[in-house]
């Protein structure tokens, strides 16, 4: 990934007087390798002194520089990493300066399961979490999806109880790109493990999604986590009036989101599941609604949207064959 | 690229474009030095799915099973230790070591998947693996939480790594290094709020993961321990990744390699074949460079090995013509899985025989 031509004033290790007493050992790949990796003089030269020092287990300064030479020229060699960790620890370095190291590797390679890994080990070693909402948040700054990111904040937060600032940092990402999903995931993720899901917390959360909504209406991410938050509205998803009452706003206003289609459906689906369906959410609305979306506004999935009215449609056989017994039962 | 319906697979590039990549790489690619076993698979495997593994010459043949079983580590020569066993992802740390650091050179379980994956595509009786060893290697590397460690030496746990025992276990026909009950619980709490599965509980849900956490739930024949409920979510879930082709993750790029991770996922749970194999198929070609051979994530982007094998897996799938059947849970071939089964035949017989 370093192009060893703009190195100036590189010096080979084996034009090292201070590595004289050490013989390199070059790869042994076997009598007919294949996929064979061209690598540069200076990434040989470096892996053979690594392979040379790791043979001898020789933990000192030198390996330690040598180490970071290394995973400049492949940050995704695992190994080179735990070697680097194990002499941090027998040497006693200073685990601070290795936090702003690492920190430096991560702005290169951000995007690198083994630099987020090193500094995950190298804050439970200092139990020092204080850095990491700014360096997480520097990196979702370039990359407000980016997947490792995440999972590293989410883990300080969670391991050191960070939860403090989260609700406001999620706000700023959302107000700035309402469809970032990641955002979203997070804003679960905070009320889950910090606030609670008491009824004030689910109504608020409703409210706020369902505002969302209003200014992207085509917005699954926002759809996706009203739904999540009603998982724990013990009413269930049809048993919110606010919410039905601003479904049928929005489809009174013509809107034809696939997402808010869908929604109804499942609110039809809910209230049928509880004896509650009526005309307005029941099995026919819940058909018409299906056919809608395969015909014209969901098309690409339209083989799904008849699945899912086919199964109304039978359900609906089901209450009036039901209702027919009770009927004969009566006579 | 330009697209319609007479677009056809640039069959003899992509099986040029494997050749070149089973010979010899630049020095751009020194950042996979450590998975060029993962590149190999790419290769091998997309040869077989293209129909054309008897493009690599017996000569050539010989010489990549050789290559992957010197990346076989044996147990520990003084103490038996089977903790380390597996396969290496190449030989950057194939030397010899002493007892006090013997735990430097040890297996990576996507490297042991991915070999035994080419080894079985390139018809191999796997006579030279130590099955005993490979089971404790995968072993030592769950977790409490009942995830997966990539390896002994100092690498995070997740859902990629469930997978990838999953599929050790199912090939050596050996599960007694994996701990099923407690896998599943870590898949089921991995499920998130809008039914798709993530890395690990709580982060976002994912395409790629979704697909390790089914596969891994398929091939332990765990599928039942999903709730109606969220078995219906992660069929909307998956469904709705598709754009034209497949997104990873809701309002994301549709990326070539989904076609494949989505379309495995949705065929898993029986439902594949509500998606619009038409769109799909016209994505992917988008992403076909004619010229060199090779599928890229995106139009007119750079091409890569697994883009181009999870592209071709994709459209495999969905039955493109000239393309093998592909078994979406162990992503392999039909005709290598058939493979596996004698394999495991000669196996059990073994068995009886002792």
């Amino acid at each position: 990934m370093y192009d060893s031509d703009s190195d100036i004033g590189w010096t080979f290790y084996k034009d090292r007087p201070e590595w004289k007493d050490i013989t390199p050992v070059p790869e042994d790949d076997g009598p007919n390798p294949v996929v064979v990796i061209a690598h540069s003089e200076k990434f040989e030269d470096v892996y053979d002194y690594f392979r040379a020092v790791l043979q001898k287990n020789e933990k000192s300064e030198r390996v330690l520089q040598l180490t970071k030479d290394a995973v400049e020229l492949n940050p995704a060699n695992y190994t080179v990493w735990q070697y680097r960790r194990d002499i941090l620890k027998a040497l006693g370095t200073d685990l601070r300066s290795e936090l702003d190291y690492v920190e430096s590797v991560i702005k290169h390679s951000p995007k690198n399961y083994q630099v987020w890994h090193h500094r995950r080990v190298l804050v439970e070693w200092l139990q020092d979490p204080s850095q990491e909402l700014e360096l997480t948040g520097d990196a979702l700054l370039q990359d407000p999806k980016n997947y490792h990111a995440w999972q590293h904040r989410q883990w300080a937060m969670k391991t050191f109880g960070l939860y403090g600032k989260e609700m406001e940092f999620v706000e700023n990402l959302i107000k700035e790109d309402v469809r970032n999903n990641s955002a979203w995931n997070q804003r679960y993720f905070v009320v889950n493990n910090h606030f609670g899901w008491s009824d004030m917390n689910v109504q608020k959360e409703i409210c706020y999604a369902m505002e969302k909504i209003k200014f992207v209406k085509n917005n699954e991410s926002a759809w996706n986590y009203l739904r999540g938050v009603m998982l724990h509205d013990k009413r269930g998803i049809s048993g919110n009036a606010v919410v039905t009452s601003f479904c049928e706003e929005l489809y009174n206003n013509k809107c034809r989101s696939p997402y808010l289609l869908a929604f109804i459906i499942d609110i039809c689906d809910d209230a049928i599941k509880k004896g509650e369906s009526s005309s307005f959410h029941g099995a026919d609305r819940a058909i018409e609604l299906c056919h809608a979306l395969a015909t014209k506004y969901d098309k690409i999935r339209s083989k799904y949207w008849n699945y899912i009215g086919e199964k109304f449609k039978k359900l609906k056989k089901e209450q009036e064959d039901q209702q027919n017994n009770t009927e004969t039962e009566e006579n | 690229m330009s697209y319609d319906d007479r677009t056809q697979l640039a069959h003899r590039q992509h099986v040029k474009y494997f050749m070149r990549f089973l010979n010899i790489l630049p020095s751009s690619l020194s950042s996979h030095d450590t998975t060029r076993v993962t590149i190999a698979y790419f290769s091998v495997s997309g040869l077989d799915v293209l129909g054309s593994i008897s493009s690599i010459s017996l000569e050539l043949r010989s010489r990549i099973i050789d290559w992957i079983y010197l990346l076989q580590v044996p147990p520990n020569k003084n103490n038996g230790d089977m903790s380390s066993c597996g396969f290496q992802g190449s030989s950057t740390v194939n030397i010899d070591l002493d007892d006090i650091n013997n735990h430097y050179k040890c297996g990576h379980l996507a490297m042991t998947y991915t070999g035994l994956c080419i080894l079985l595509a390139l018809g191999d009786d796997l006579s030279r693996i130590n099955r005993k060893a490979l089971v404790a290697g995968v072993k030592a590397l769950q977790t409490e939480e009942g995830n997966f460690s990539a390896t002994l030496s100092g690498c995070e746990s997740d859902m990629r790594f469930v997978y990838c025992a999953a599929c050790i276990s199912y090939i050596l026909d050996d599960w007694s290094g994996f701990n099923i009950q407690k896998a599943t619980e870590y898949i089921l709490k991995s499920i998130n709020y809008d039914f798709g599965i993530a890395q690990c509980p709580e982060l976002e849900s994912h395409g790629g993961t979704t697909y390790c956490a089914l596969a891994t739930l398929s091939l332990t024949n765990q599928l039942d321990k999903l709730s109606i409920e969220q078995v219906e979510g992660l069929k909307r879930w998956l469904l709705f990744r598709q754009v034209d082709g497949f997104q990873g993750r809701p309002n994301k790029s549709v990326d070539t390699c989904y076609s494949f991770w989505v379309g495995a996922s949705l065929k898993i749970l029986d439902m594949l074949h509500m998606t619009n194999y038409g769109n799909n198929r016209k994505y992917v070609y988008e992403t076909q460079d004619c010229v060199v051979g090779g599928f890229s994530k995106w139009p007119d982007t750079c091409t890569d090995p697994m883009h181009t094998y999870l592209g071709l897996a994709g459209l495999s799938l969905i039955g493109e013509n000239g393309l093998l059947e592909i078994v979406p849970a162990l992503n392999i071939t039909n005709r290598a899985y058939e493979h596996l089964k004698t394999v495991h035949q000669k196996w059990a017989s073994e068995l009886i025989e002792l």
